[in-house]
């Protein structure tokens, strides 16, 4: 909660600094958005159910006025429920309301370029972010749950826009498109495969 | 124009910081008691379950529990229910009910388990301890039952209930093999007014369990 609070002091700041006028933006900035996420492939298979339960957040330095590197996280929630059915398992036939649900968090390191120049009034881009993600697999047969927690290899290509609030604001609202893709295998995901829309805001900060 | 912007990027923020919050929806928050259970059926592959005319059932339930050694016995409404139901679908799918000093070709036992027992076994575990009915109550003095090895093992730590069908037909040296079993975990499997429903929900799935099939 403190931290929040914090956030938005930061944010506040940013804000009213804004106002000021800078007269460009400092290179370090933070971004925080709303994701949603669309299973593709397997995973679709797993759980058909388009995911309003995400967010995303990150840290990038800009290099020069179109490169920037950063860092990102974030978090999906995968589920959706089956009506009961009956499985044939190795431990004989299993008749189960099944809860799959899936949940991933991504560490990843960015490269980032950007398309206009930082005067622009939208400042499309791209974003490639490898890293890890946590996936924490929790298939629910009635109550009882068949779970694992892991590690694995994902890569994100991602593009957007930023849309600075006035020409030199270090504020700008964003909004992207990202495509994640995991080697992940558990049971009945052979792989992980995601659309994921993001919105939110960007504010460069130092 | 640039308002609506930054009542977006307002917005987005909002709704990304309250998912930090929530962020996982909860699989067992709005799960029904009916959704909780599962019903497990296994079968001995090589069975033919055509070859079976008439069956005995006991008559009360076993009662296994971690508090106790030794199993006891009951006969509570939730077993006659149980007892009547499991009797009712074995008549549905073709066998004849007969006193066990009929020389039944099927035989039931049925058990009730109850929190956290600590045996992790499936296996015959259970059965021939103190309370059970041994096989000599089903006419094999000195017998014993004979368990095939794809039954795998479950830990039981919370009340169950199971249905074993055994082979008393082509009993080998005095060890008849369970031909069929059912198990079922959950909440609510303890419940007399969902006997019926799991019943007929553990025959549903096992259409080989019959006379004519």
């Amino acid at each position: 909660m403190k931290k929040i609070k914090n956030w938005l002091l930061i944010f506040a700041g940013c804000i009213a600094a804004q106002a000021v006028s800078a007269q460009s933006r400092p290179p370090l900035s933070i971004d925080i958005n709303y994701s949603i996420a669309q299973p593709l492939g397997s995973l679709k298979d797993y759980t058909d159910k388009t995911s309003f339960r995400g967010w995303s957040a990150g840290l990038s330095y800009m290099l020069n006025d179109r490169l920037s590197v950063g860092v990102r996280s974030g978090y999906q929630d995968f589920y959706e429920r089956i009506p009961r059915a009956v499985y044939p398992d190795k431990q004989g036939d299993v008749s189960a309301v099944q809860s799959r649900t899936l949940q991933v968090i991504p560490l990843q390191a960015t490269v980032g370029y950007a398309f206009t120049p930082a005067t622009s009034a939208v400042i499309p881009y791209g974003v490639l972010g490898v890293g890890a993600a946590n996936m924490n697999y929790e298939k629910y047969w009635g109550e009882f749950v068949e779970k694992k927690n892991s590690w694995q290899f994902m890569v994100s290509p991602e593009v957007g826009i930023n849309v600075p609030f006035g020409r030199y604001s270090p504020v700008m609202f964003n909004a992207n498109v990202r495509y994640n893709y995991s080697p992940y295998k558990y049971n009945d995901i052979t792989n992980y495969n995601t659309v994921q829309a993001n919105v939110g805001i960007k504010v460069h900060i130092h | 124009m640039k308002r609506t912007m930054y009542l977006l990027s307002a917005v987005a923020a909002l709704v990304a910081m309250m998912s930090i919050s929530s962020c996982r929806k909860d699989p067992l928050k709005d799960m029904t008691d009916e959704e909780s259970r599962i019903y497990i059926t296994n079968h001995d592959n090589t069975a033919d379950f055509k070859s079976y005319t008439t069956f005995s059932i006991v008559d009360s339930v076993v009662v296994l529990s971690r508090n106790s050694d030794s199993a006891k016995k009951a006969l509570t409404t939730y077993d006659k229910q149980l007892i009547a139901s499991v009797t009712a679908a074995m008549k549905q799918r073709g066998y004849t009910q007969v006193d066990k000093s009929a020389k039944p070709d099927l035989g039931i036992n049925l058990t009730r388990i109850d929190n956290s027992y600590t045996s992790i076994n499936w296996n015959p575990g259970w059965w021939g301890g103190p309370g059970y009915w041994d096989a000599g109550w089903w006419g094999y003095p000195g017998g014993g039952w004979y368990w095939p090895s794809y039954y795998t093992v479950y830990q039981v730590n919370e009340k169950q209930t199971a249905i074993d069908l055994f082979d008393l037909k082509n009993a080998k040296n005095d060890k008849f093999n369970v031909v069929w079993n059912a198990l079922w975990r959950g909440s609510g499997v303890w419940n007399t007014s969902n006997v019926d429903p799991m019943v007929q929900a553990s025959f549903a799935q096992s259409a080989y369990l019959s006379k004519s099939k």
